[in-house]
């Protein structure tokens, strides 16, 4: 479930970025899950051409998937098929982020490629000609010079994955079956209850996806570029994608040459979350072990990345030990380690359990690497706002994951007794504990207990929903500076101008990185 | 004939102190006056004029309890006679333990090391406050039972028998002096297992329970108990983390699944935790976060906080 500042974060950047009317249907359709066009008309209160020109600037920028569903056979008539309309979440916010993926690519490719992924990052979605077209009214060279130029960068940005051909407009989704149905409801038993509704917005742009073939692939080119094939060529893995990669080629005589022009390609959001994931978990390393560690890790995260089927993958595939080394010696900071160091740095690694070693291979474990930087997060929240002794508290109540009696807690992290429940109070009352009172009765009197728990799932979506709510502030906080009206204040241009920019750099800075704290909770 | 008033104030007061009716009867029929403009409770006033007795053997005779309640100007009378009586538990029945104070002595006996407080032997035995207050006053003087101080309710005394040490449960073990924690002797003691594992790189328990010992830290020897707990508070600090030992490596001299302790990070001792994203920002300690809405009273852009960090 989106949190409910989320949703308040959404809306605040579809406002700024395109105006209160698309701003009032992406929140009409957020608020209320998928909708069909009638229904947005009549929750919106807005004209129904109004209402419809809203949802195409929201596809075009790939804030909004439209989907049929089809009822199933036991309904009745099957004709009955409406498009709806889902607004996705997680795009919206993307666009917080937008400049962190302009240097990931201009880490890694050229600066054609940056103005390429700029273009369609303010576009939205784009075609070869459509790119081209831009690319003539800023630069004074010949068509063709251009047009081989800007598919140059395509093919470049494609085998990065940084780009993908759009999905379907409209991908046909049938209802579960009852089977389906039963599973999921027992398996929502056992698992958080709003699942029902996320499946839906994956099932949607799951359906929707082009063919793994398909997605990064530019037909006029056959074969790839020389620099191209890098990805593949680097993994000694042969993957099943791979073979059905192959298998695509020969069947893309169905889209011809005359499809080219019509194809539409958008930015891949999902590698560059990847590419934030790993540079989290680099930094996360980062801070705890040597520079040796963390060149091998930062190896093995580049030697496996492009078999990473899905964003949250809890684990690596398994390397070998000479297959890491391999990679570590074509970096250059890796250049002048040892085989040894290798293997001892693997050693490190594996202390508090970053890496998994089984059989002689190797698997970076995302899983747990994440969730120490999440517990990190909430750790320094809890002491900042609460103190050192909550911070002993919390930490405690958090590794043992299970119920702690009051006293237990005040023995273990010597605070007084007498302090100790009014400090977990404190905790219970902001949501970051949860309590339950145990009644004895004994052989005079009933005696009461009070046991603490920290419940992880509650705590991270309380936690996400905080940060989102933060964040909505600095934005509101930076346009709040930014008001023309403050120049009528009595305080000289200069000086105004001055603080102004030192407040901005400062409140966009922090929205930046806590930014980087929503990603490890929500999207990581 | 006793009129209602008097009879309602006769079972009253005689409520739980099973004085003998005749003794009471005398009480009404000399027709006593009690003072009640100045006491406005007549139990109270009992309780604090009237003795009690010590024993059913030899009831005091009624003349000298009514006329220590007669108007002053017919005390003058007995005065000689009832100071004379008052004397009883003077310095010759000062070794003779009574009744009551055996039984008060013989509850705080039976609760051993973990002594009692007089709310605890009221609910055991069924006597009145004052008698137990006076019980408890005599029995200190003897020496038969001491006061000690409880970690659970310092306001309320605790009493146990003088032939018990009292348990942790009522000291708070080792970490406690006079029922409050010994912040100050907790904190030396972290710093220096931080140092001794910072020495070793990886530690044992044991290993850092020796170092403690040969480097006559604290003046009592501290048991592998106390040495652990202080450990945990470190782990729990985030000073140290717990690992389990390899065998490989910096473990080599360890045997394996053996669990260790070994400091985090390249901060010192002390050094506050990575600032996290949220927590760098003033909405990250703010404590009013929940009631912070977009244009509320409390908003962004009212903000106090906000204001004190983009002073510049």
């Amino acid at each position: 479930m989106v949190p409910l500042y989320g949703i308040k974060c959404a809306v605040n950047l579809i406002t700024t970025h395109f105006g209160d009317l698309v701003a009032k249907v992406c929140e009409c359709l957020l608020r209320k899950g998928p909708l069909t066009l009638q229904a947005t008309v009549r929750f919106t209160e807005l004209t129904s051409s109004q209402v419809k020109n809203c949802l195409l600037v929201l596809i075009q920028h790939n804030c909004v998937q439209a989907f049929v569903l089809e009822l199933s056979v036991e309904h009745g008539d099957a004709a009955k098929a409406n498009t709806q309309y889902i607004a996705l979440f997680d795009n919206i916010i993307h666009r917080w982020r937008f400049n962190k993926f302009l240097t990931i690519v201009s880490q890694n490719l050229d600066k054609q490629c940056v103005d390429l992924l700029e273009a369609l990052l303010q576009h939205g979605r784009l075609t070869l000609k459509q790119m081209s077209d831009r690319a003539k009214s800023t630069q004074n060279e010949g068509d063709d010079v251009i047009l081989d130029a800007v598919q140059e960068a395509v093919i470049k940005l494609l085998n990065a994955h940084f780009i993908e051909r759009c999905p379907a407009s409209e991908p046909v989704i049938t209802n579960p079956t009852k089977q389906e149905v039963s599973a999921r409801k027992r398996a929502a038993k056992s698992a958080k209850i709003f699942e029902e509704q996320e499946t839906l917005e994956q099932r949607v742009v799951e359906a929707a996806a082009p063919s793994e073939a398909l997605r990064f692939l530019l037909v006029a080119q056959t074969e790839p570029a020389a620099d191209g094939g890098k990805d593949e060529t680097n993994s000694s893995i042969v993957t099943p994608g791979e073979k059905r990669k192959r298998d695509a080629l020969e069947s893309e005589t169905e889209y011809g040459a005359a499809d080219e022009q019509v194809v539409l390609w958008r930015v891949n959001f999902e590698e560059f979350i990847r590419r934030l994931r790993h540079k989290a978990c680099v930094e996360n390393v980062k801070t705890r072990l040597d520079d040796g560690a963390v060149t091998v890790l930062k190896a093995m995260l580049e030697a496996t990345r492009s078999t990473e089927k899905k964003v949250k993958t809890d684990n690596s595939v398994p390397l070998s030990l000479n297959s890491i080394y391999e990679e570590v010696i074509k970096s250059e900071e890796g250049r002048n380690i040892t085989f040894d160091r290798v293997r001892a740095a693997l050693i490190q690694l594996s202390c508090p359990p970053f890496v998994i070693a089984a059989n002689e291979s190797y698997s970076i474990d995302f899983k747990k690497i994440i969730e120490l930087a999440q517990n990190e997060e909430v750790e320094s929240i809890v002491l900042k706002r609460y103190g050192r002794d909550a911070y002993r508290m919390f930490r405690l109540l958090s590794n043992s994951g299970h119920l702690l009696e009051t006293d237990k807690i005040a023995d273990a992290t010597f605070v007084e007794k007498k302090e100790t429940p009014k400090i977990l109070y404190k905790l219970w009352k902001d949501d970051y504990l949860q309590m339950e009172k145990l009644q004895v009765t004994g052989a005079k009197r009933l005696s009461q207990f009070l046991l603490w728990k920290v419940n992880k799932n509650i705590l991270r979506e309380h936690v996400l929903n905080e940060m989102f709510h933060a964040a909505l502030n600095l934005v509101q906080r930076v346009a709040f500076e930014l008001e023309p009206e403050k120049e009528m204040l009595n305080i000289p241009r200069d000086k105004l101008i001055n603080r102004q920019r030192k407040v901005r750099l400062l409140l966009e800075s922090s929205h930046m990185k806590l930014d980087d704290g929503i990603m490890l909770f929500h999207d990581f | 004939m006793p009129s209602i008033n008097t009879l309602s104030y006769r079972s009253a007061f005689n409520a739980g102190r099973k004085l003998p009716n005749s003794f009471i009867d005398d009480l009404f029929y000399h027709n006593v006056k009690f003072p009640f403009k100045n006491s406005p409770n007549p139990l109270s006033y009992f309780s604090s004029h009237v003795p009690c007795r010590q024993s059913n053997r030899s009831p005091p005779p009624c003349s000298v309890r009514a006329t220590h309640l007669l108007p002053s100007s017919c005390r003058q009378t007995s005065k000689s006679r009832m100071s004379a009586k008052r004397k009883r538990p003077g310095p010759a029945s000062d070794s003779v333990v009574t009744e009551h104070e055996k039984t008060v002595h013989e509850v705080i006996r039976n609760k051993k090391d973990m002594g009692a407080s007089q709310w605890e032997m009221k609910r055991e035995i069924n006597v009145a406050d004052n008698i137990i207050t006076k019980c408890i006053k005599s029995l200190l003087s003897k020496n038969l039972i001491k006061e000690v101080k409880s970690i659970q309710s310092r306001g309320r005394k605790h009493y146990m028998s003088a032939e018990f040490e009292p348990s942790s449960e009522i000291t708070g073990g080792a970490w406690y002096v006079e029922g409050s924690l010994d912040t100050e002797y907790i904190n030396v003691l972290k710093e220096q297992c931080w140092r001794k594992i910072y020495g070793m790189k990886v530690a044992t328990l044991e290993g850092i329970a020796d170092a403690l010992k040969r480097s006559n830290v604290s003046q009592i020897e501290l048991s592998k108990q106390q040495v652990e707990e202080i450990v945990k508070a470190l782990v729990l600090d985030n000073q140290v983390m717990e690992v389990k030992s390899t065998g490989t490596g910096e473990f080599a001299s360890i045997p394996v699944g053996k669990v260790c302790y070994k400091c985090i990070g390249k901060r010192g001792y002390g050094g506050e935790p990575k600032l996290g994203a949220l927590a760098s920002i003033p909405c990250g300690a703010c404590p009013q976060m929940s009631r912070c809405t977009p244009d509320g009273i409390i908003s962004p852009n009212t903000c106090v906080y906000y204001q004190k960090w983009l002073d510049f």
